[in-house]
C-alpha cells in the first residue's frame, strides 16, 4: 500500500540518482511538472529506462514486492511517465 | 573543484552511465569520451583520442576470455588457456598505456546470482569463482611492473551496492548491467585515483578528543574516567577509531589535534590511559586550549606548511564542523555519525587519501613528525635563528633522477603546491621521459639533519637552451621549510649551469593562489629580477651554499670552484 505523499518521495529519490548522470543545466527538478518523458524532458532513453528501473526498484522495495514499471506502452507518448506528477499518480495508484 | 582531467572509457557493455557520472558529479569539469561500444581489443589498439588522455578499462570476464565464457556456461574449460587469455589481454591494456597518462582497469566481476558449482566453486579446475579469482591475480602479475596501470576493486563496489547492485533487467535493456548504486561507488573511487595521481590526496587529519577519540570529557571525569576499550563496545569502538587513525599514518597521512580542552588533562589521557592507541609521538601538530576551533586549525595548517585542500577535521559537534568548513574554505569537514560504532567505517570510507605510490618517506612519517617536533623545540629555545641552524647538521645529498627515487620524486612533484615555481603536475612515466630528454636535467635532494632524515624533499629541474639554462622545476617539501635547503638546491642547480657552461638561469615562477612562499623566497634570493615573477643569476657566479648546509653530490653537479667562493 502506498499513498500519494509516499509515492512522490519514491520518485524524488529517483530523481536525486538519476541526475547525478546529467550536468547541472539540465537536471531534473523536483516538481508534479517536471517531463520524465516526451518533448522537453532532459533524459534520453538511457535516462528513461534507469530511472525507471530505478524507480522500480524503490517502490518494490517500499511495497514489499516485485514491481514492474518498465513495459512498452509506459515508453510511448500516452504512457503515465510523461510528467513527475503524473507518474506519482500512477505509482500510488498501483499500489492502493 | 574544477578538473581538467581527460578521461576515456572503453568496455563491453554500456559505460555511458559512469563516462555521465564522472563528468557530472564526481568529477565535475573533467572531459570524458567513451569508445565506440564493441570489441575492446580494437580500441585498446586504436589507443586513446590524442595524446594526455587517461582511461578507464571495463570489460567482462566472459568476453575477454573464452575459457572463462566456457566455465559459466558449465562447459569443459582450460585454466591455462584462461590464463594465457588473461596474459594477452594484459599485454594490449599495456600498449594502450604507453599512449595514455595512465589507465584505471576496474577487477573483473560477475554477477552476484553466478552461484556457479555451489560447494565445489572454489575447487581448481572447476570452480568458477576460483577461476575468476585466478585471472584477476594473472592480470595483476601482468601489471605490476607498469606504474600508470592501476586496478580498482569492481567487487567491493558490488558490495557496497548490495544485492540490487548487478540489475539483469538494466543488462536486457541497456546492456549495462550495474545500478546507479554501483556507478556511485566506481565514479567515487575512479575520482579518488585521479585525485591521487594529481597530488590532490588529503595529507592530514584534525580530530577532536572528547568524543572522538574516546568517550567522555577529560576535563570533567579525568583520564581513568573515560569510556576507551575495555569490554565496552563503544570503548571498544573509540579505541577502534583510533586504530584506523594509526593506520592512515602509516599510510603516511599525519594525524594533529585541535580541541576545547586543558592541555594537561588531555596529555596525561594520552600518555596514560592503557587503552590508546595514539600517543603524543603519534600527533604532528595539535592546539588544545579554549580558542576558537577554526582559529587553531588555520594555526595548526600554518605550522605545518600545509593549506587547506590538504586537511580533513573530524568533530563530534556539528556546530564546530559548520564553523570549520565555512571559516576555512577548501578543507574538507565530512559529516560525521553520532553513534560511535560508525567511526572506524566513516573514516575507512573517505576517499580523499589516495596516492599512486607508496614510499620509503611515508612509511617513516610518524618518526619524521617526532624529528620536527624536536627542532621547533630546539629553535624556541636558541638564542636566535643562525644559531639554531648551525646546531642542526644540516646534510643533503643531491642524486640524479634514477629508478630508485622515481616513485618518490613523482610523489612529491605530484604533491607541491607552496614551494614550488611550475607546480607541473606529471605522471611517474612523463617525469621519467622529461629527465631522459636531451638537454633536460633533474636532480633529486634527500636532507637529513642531527633529528632525522627527511628522505627526498626536493627537486630541480634543468633545461639547457642556446647558451642558457632554464630552471623548469624546483620544489621543495615542505618537511624541510625553515633550514635553508632551498637556498643549497639553488646552489647546486647553479653549480650544474656552470658544469655545462650555461651563462645565465633564467627561473620563471608561475604564480598560483598556493605558491607564493616559493615566489618570495626567489624575491629575496639575489637573483636578478628582470620581469615580473622572472629572475636570472648570472652563471660565471657561483650562489653561495648556506655555511650550515654539508651538500655531498652524487651527481657529479658541484666542484671545488662552486664551493669556495
Amino acid at each position: 500500500m502506498m499513498d500519494h505523499e509516499q509515492a512522490l518521495r519514491l520518485v524524488y529519490e529517483t530523481i536525486d540518482i538519476v541526475n547525478q548522470q546529467l550536468p547541472a543545466s539540465k537536471r531534473l527538478h523536483k516538481s508534479p511538472n517536471t517531463v520524465i518523458i516526451g518533448p522537453g524532458g532532459a533524459l534520453d532513453s538511457l535516462g528513461v529506462v534507469t530511472f525507471v528501473i530505478t524507480l522500480e526498484d524503490k517502490v518494490g522495495e517500499a511495497v514489499g514486492a516485485s514491481v514492474q514499471l518498465l513495459e512498452r506502452d509506459m515508453l510511448g507518448d500516452s504512457s503515465p511517465l510523461q510528467t513527475v506528477g503524473a507518474l506519482t499518480e500512477f505509482v500510488a495508484a498501483q499500489h492502493p | 573543484m574544477s578538473h581538467a582531467e581527460r578521461l576515456y572509457f572503453i568496455a563491453d557493455f554500456n559505460i555511458e552511465s559512469l563516462a555521465r557520472y564522472v563528468a557530472n558529479s564526481a568529477l565535475v569539469g573533467a572531459e570524458t569520451s567513451v569508445a565506440p561500444l564493441g570489441p575492446v581489443m580494437s580500441s585498446l589498439a586504436a589507443g586513446p583520442p590524442s595524446p594526455g588522455w587517461s582511461a578507464v578499462v571495463w570489460t567482462r570476464p566472459d568476453t575477454v576470455v573464452e575459457n572463462f565464457r566456457r566455465a559459466l556456461a558449465f562447459e569443459p574449460f582450460n585454466q591455462d588457456e584462461a590464463l594465457d587469455e588473461v596474459r594477452t589481454y594484459a599485454t594490449a591494456i599495456l600498449q594502450f598505456a604507453s599512449r595514455a597518462r595512465y589507465v584505471l582497469l576496474p577487477t573483473w566481476v560477475v554477477a552476484p546470482f553466478e552461484r556457479g558449482w555451489g560447494m565445489l566453486d572454489w575447487r581448481p579446475g572447476i570452480g568458477i569463482t576460483q577461476l575468476l579469482a585466478r585471472m584477476n591475480l594473472a592480470l595483476t602479475d601482468a601489471l605490476r611492473d607498469h606504474p600508470s596501470v592501476f586496478q580498482l576493486d569492481a567487487a567491493r563496489w558490488m558490495a557496497a551496492a548490495g544485492p540490487r547492485g548487478w540489475s539483469q533487467k538494466l543488462w536486457y535493456a541497456t546492456k549495462s548491467p550495474f545500478a546507479p548504486a554501483v556507478i556511485e561507488q566506481a565514479a567515487a573511487d575512479i575520482a579518488a585515483a585521479v585525485d591521487g595521481i594529481a597530488g590532490r590526496g588529503r595529507r592530514v587529519v584534525i580530530v577532536d578528543l572528547d568524543d572522538v577519540l574516546w568517550g567522555g570529557l577529560v576535563g570533567e571525569v579525568g583520564w581513568t574516567g573515560l569510556n576507551l576499550g575495555g569490554h565496552d563496545h563503544v570503548g571498544e569502538a573509540f579505541a577502534d577509531f583510533q586504530r584506523g587513525l594509526k593506520g592512515l599514518a602509516a599510510r603516511g597521512v599525519q594525524l594533529a589535534i585541535v580541541s576545547r580542552n586543558d592541555e594537561a588533562a588531555a596529555f596525561e589521557a594520552i600518555d596514560r590511559h592503557p587503552e590508546m592507541q595514539l600517543r603524543r609521538d603519534d600527533f604532528a601538530a595539535w592546539r588544545i586550549n579554549w580558542q576558537d576551533k577554526a582559529q587553531n586549525v588555520a594555526d595548526l595548517l600554518a605550522e605545518l606548511n600545509l593549506g587547506p585542500e590538504s586537511a580533513v577535521f573530524i568533530d563530534d559537534s556539528a556546530i564546530e564542523r559548520g564553523r570549520v568548513g565555512e571559516a576555512i574554505p577548501g578543507i574538507l569537514v565530512p559529516d560525521w555519525p553520532d553513534d560511535p560504532t560508525r567511526f572506524r567505517e566513516a573514516l575507512s570510507s573517505l576517499r580523499c587519501f589516495d596516492s599512486p605510490t607508496l614510499t620509503a618517506e611515508d612509511r617513516r612519517r610518524t618518526t619524521m613528525f617526532a624529528a620536527e617536533r624536536a627542532r621547533r623545540s630546539g629553535l624556541a629555545a636558541a638564542a636566535n635563528l643562525e644559531d639554531w641552524l648551525q646546531t642542526l647538521d644540516v646534510r643533503m645529498s643531491v642524486e640524479p633522477l634514477s629508478i630508485g627515487n622515481l616513485d618518490r620524486a613523482t610523489q612529491l612533484f605530484n604533491k607541491t603546491n607552496q614551494m614550488t615555481i611550475a607546480t607541473r603536475r606529471l605522471t611517474r612515466t612523463e617525469l621519467e621521459a622529461w629527465a631522459a630528454t636531451p638537454g633536460h636535467s633533474m636532480l633529486t635532494f634527500r636532507v637529513a639533519d642531527r633529528f632525522g632524515d627527511s628522505g627526498l624533499t626536493g627537486i630541480a629541474g634543468l633545461r639547457f637552451e642556446g647558451g642558457q639554462a632554464h630552471l623548469v622545476d624546483f620544489l621543495w617539501s615542505c618537511r624541510v621549510a625553515g633550514r635553508n635547503v632551498e637556498d643549497a638546491m639553488l646552489h647546486v642547480a647553479v653549480a650544474r649551469c656552470r658544469a655545462q657552461r650555461a651563462s645565465t638561469l633564467r627561473v620563471e615562477v608561475i604564480p598560483t593562489a598556493r605558491n607564493k612562499p616559493c615566489a618570495d623566497f626567489f624575491e629575496r634570493s639575489g637573483l636578478g629580477r628582470v620581469a615580473d615573477n622572472v629572475f636570472a643569476w648570472d652563471a660565471s657566479q657561483p650562489y653561495r651554499c648556506p655555511a650550515w648546509v654539508t651538500v655531498t653530490d652524487h651527481a657529479g653537479v658541484v666542484t671545488e670552484s662552486d664551493v669556495q667562493s
